[in-house]
């Protein structure tokens, strides 16, 4: 689904990123951790076509993200850390936006947005201005505006920053629920608990150089994964 | 503390001067002198020539009538009346709707703090608009009267008490606008309602002055002297420029006065304002389906959106959308007769009222350029367009079709009322609709080629992208000098050619260069976007 092959980022003087190589396949739940700083946000926006990069290469679904970057993007669906979103439109108006701009059928969207939003109870607000949403609320629509589409592949940053706990265990269960469909998401996280738990697979960045990925199994073994994280942030 | 807000509202509202967005990087102290003279140039140029006119016109009449302080009296008006209604919607803006009010407000700074830093943008941006008329005036009595130390101390304090002076009345009436937009619903449509009929009340005073002048010197002494008997308080800040201690001293004492009672006005509602959102109604969502719309539809409407969301923006990128149907109808009613005029001065050069009729409607369409800060007003949303399948040519095409859906049918219904009262030939009245079509193309692209080339993406208030970059500046000045090469070509050497090939050669030159700049904005344009 996703293939990271060497890539690097640099940002003047600075390597953000170095030769970094992941491969994240359909059905999988891919965690991304790593301090502040380490490169998960620069990964993640290169992925989405945001950020150019130097070297290496990132195809989805076969296609090269650099060479084909239209093509990639119908196929995934990102979510940023600080959902900044247009302020001025209405959350139903945002997600009709964003259906337009991925041609999803008026019927077929109508149908997502009552899920999703009956789900993440935001239905009440969706003719509210966008300025008027909390973080949370902000959230909540990045995440129905990217499930409306049903991308592939899923790429959030942060994704639980700000949800109530009720939207968290929610959104936990449309990622699996996702991935079992036979999609996939890679996300980075602070929260080693949450990537414990929900992630099949996980990586770990260090000063923009991969240290360790794995399925959980192989990267924490018996350990928990915030002990095997600390101890590897320690070398 | 207070050093370092002030420094860096500073740095906001001169951003463009010291920072190379395109580069990255701050400008080096020759550019940001170069870049500071061109400003300069623009202001003293375009709008210090006018009202210096207006000085001269007034200065040595007065004078000689022995009512000097009359003409202080009138320019100090001016200068107010520009200098307040020209920044009280940006005072309202830079107080209230900063949007690093909240962190700010969060940090351990005192409130009076950040008020005065706020103040001090409001001060410069007042002070910015009232020099255009207060330097002039006071150069050009300088001048013609031949100033001592006495008369120029007078003038140097007149001028800073109207600048105070603009300061106080842009904070009250900034004050009055929030304060209505807390209970307001349509907010930016009826903010710019009320401030479209200031600009209308400004613009019929503005034309009646050149009548009112000609009364006011016909009759000086007789409207001096009744003024003064009148209203002393008016003859008093008049003197002010002319040098008397006694209203300089009364007018600095009322002037702190008015600054103590504004402040103690602003410190006491500025918290509850900046913090109080506006009491909207809740709209209770109903479920309906939506019309799919292709990628690019979806993308203008999002535009248009944006720009019907803000009065700001509204204002100030918007105004010809009122002015071109203005004109054109003005050309059904008054037209024929101002061409008869037209023909008879320029009988050397026929059909130069074509040309001129293209002036106006171009001219005025400068005035809808929305498309220059498009891409600056992505700010920290830039994400969305960025990561959405669409190429980034497309996100600017949008943003170009904003542009023209606001300015393409108003131009031509322009243009077709000029082509109808032109007394011409059918040629040159069907290039005339052709070569505005082409302009209003080319001012869309152009807007849309240089706000990618100058994007501010960095901003606290929207004001900062509408009208304080340099995509703007050169959008308007660049768009007005385009509007006047035409006819000012044509009367030094295109008449030779006769009106119908000059207006022939023009569109396919607008044709090409509408071409040219599309192909830019879908390659280069299109990978600065990707890139930003």
């Amino acid at each position: 689904m996703l293939i990271i092959e060497h890539l690097t980022k640099r940002y003047g003087e600075k390597t953000a990123v170095d030769d970094l190589s992941l491969h994240i396949q359909p059905g999988e739940i891919y965690g991304f951790i790593g301090h502040n700083g380490a490169g998960k946000t620069t990964t993640l926006k290169s992925i989405v076509g945001i950020l150019r990069f130097e070297e290496g290469r990132i195809t989805i679904d076969g296609h090269s993200v650099m060479e084909e970057p239209v093509a990639c993007k119908k196929m995934l669906a990102y979510i940023p850390d600080n959902p900044d979103l247009y302020d001025f439109m209405s959350g139903i108006k945002y997600l009709n936006f964003i259906a337009d701009v991925f041609g999803i059928p008026a019927d077929v969207r109508q149908e997502r947005i009552r899920k999703y939003a009956d789900l993440l109870e935001l239905t009440n607000d969706l003719a509210q201005p966008i300025s008027a949403y909390s973080h949370g609320m902000k959230q909540k629509l990045a995440v129905i505006a990217a499930w409306i589409h049903s991308p592939k592949l899923i790429v959030m940053d942060e994704p639980f920053v700000g949800l109530d706990p009720k939207a968290s265990h929610l959104l936990k269960e449309m990622m699996r629920e996702h991935c079992d469909a036979g999609g996939a998401i890679f996300f980075s996280t602070h929260v080693l608990e949450v990537a414990e738990k929900l992630c099949d697979k996980v990586a770990i960045i260090k000063q923009g150089r991969l240290i360790k990925a794995g399925t959980m199994e192989e990267v924490k073994g018996d350990d928990s994964l915030e002990e095997v994280f600390l101890e590897l942030e320690a070398e | 503390m207070l050093k370092f807000l002030i420094k860096k509202q500073l740095l906001e509202v001169f951003r463009g001067y010291f920072y190379d967005a395109k580069k990255n990087r701050m400008r080096s102290k020759v550019q940001v002198a170069l870049w500071i003279v061109f400003f300069i140039v623009l202001m003293v140029g375009m709008m210090g020539g006018l009202f210096t006119a207006m000085a001269l016109s007034l200065c040595e009449g007065l004078n000689a009538a022995g009512v000097g302080w009359l003409y202080y009296t009138l320019m100090g008006f001016v200068a107010i009346v520009l200098g307040a209604f020209g920044s009280v919607f940006s005072t309202y803006s830079s107080l209230y709707l900063a949007k690093d009010n909240d962190l700010l407000l969060s940090l351990p700074i005192p409130v009076r703090t950040i008020i005065i830093s706020r103040l001090i943008t409001v001060f410069l941006m007042g002070a910015m608009y009232s020099a255009v008329a207060t330097i002039p005036a006071v150069i050009v009595d300088w001048i013609i009267t031949r100033a001592g130390v006495v008369r120029i101390l007078g003038g140097l304090i007149w001028l800073l008490i109207i600048t105070v002076i603009v300061m106080l009345l842009s904070v009250t009436l900034g004050w009055v606008v929030a304060r209505i937009s807390l209970k307001l619903k349509n907010k930016s449509i009826v903010t710019t309602l009320i401030a479209i009929a200031f600009i209308g009340l400004y613009y019929y005073v503005y034309f009646q002055a050149i009548d009112l002048i000609r009364d006011l010197l016909a009759n000086a002494a007789s409207y001096g002297g009744r003024i003064k008997g009148a209203a002393y308080g008016i003859y008093l800040f008049g003197r002010t420029g002319e040098g008397d201690f006694t209203a300089i001293a009364i007018f600095l004492a009322v002037t702190a006065v008015l600054c103590v009672l504004i402040w103690r006005l602003l410190s006491r509602s500025f918290l509850k304002i900046a913090t109080t959102k506006a009491s909207a109604p809740r709209v209770r969502y109903q479920e309906k389906t939506h019309r799919a719309r292709g990628p690019l539809a979806a993308l203008v409407l999002k535009e248009l959106g944006r720009f019907t969301s803000s009065s700001n923006y509204m204002l100030n990128c918007g105004l010809g959308v009122l002015l071109i149907p203005a004109s054109g109808i003005f050309l059904l009613v008054k037209g024929g007769e101002i061409c008869e005029v037209l023909d008879l001065v320029f009988t050397a050069r026929p059909d130069t009222s074509a040309l001129l009729i293209l002036t106006m409607v171009f001219m005025l369409s400068i005035m809808i350029d929305n498309a220059a800060p498009a891409v600056s007003l992505e700010g920290k949303s830039i994400w969305i367009p960025q990561s959405l399948p669409v190429s980034p040519g497309t996100v600017l095409r949008a943003k170009m079709v904003s542009q023209l859906i606001l300015s393409a049918p108003l131009m031509l219904f322009a243009a077709i009322c000029g082509a109808v009262i032109l007394k011409t030939s059918v040629a040159v009245r069907i290039l005339l609709v052709l070569m505005t079509l082409a302009f209003s193309v080319f001012s869309a692209l152009f807007n849309t080629v240089i706000g990618t080339k100058l994007p501010v993406l960095t901003w606290t208030s929207e004001l900062v992208p509408i009208k304080q970059t340099a995509a703007v500046a050169i959008a308007l000045f660049g768009g007005w000098f385009a509007s006047i090469l035409p006819v000012g070509l044509y009367l030094l050497i295109g008449y030779q050619l006769g009106a119908a090939l000059y207006l022939a050669i023009w569109t396919v030159l607008l044709c090409g260069i509408d071409l040219l700049l599309l192909r830019w904005m879908d390659s280069k344009g299109a990978a600065i976007f990707a890139a930003l």
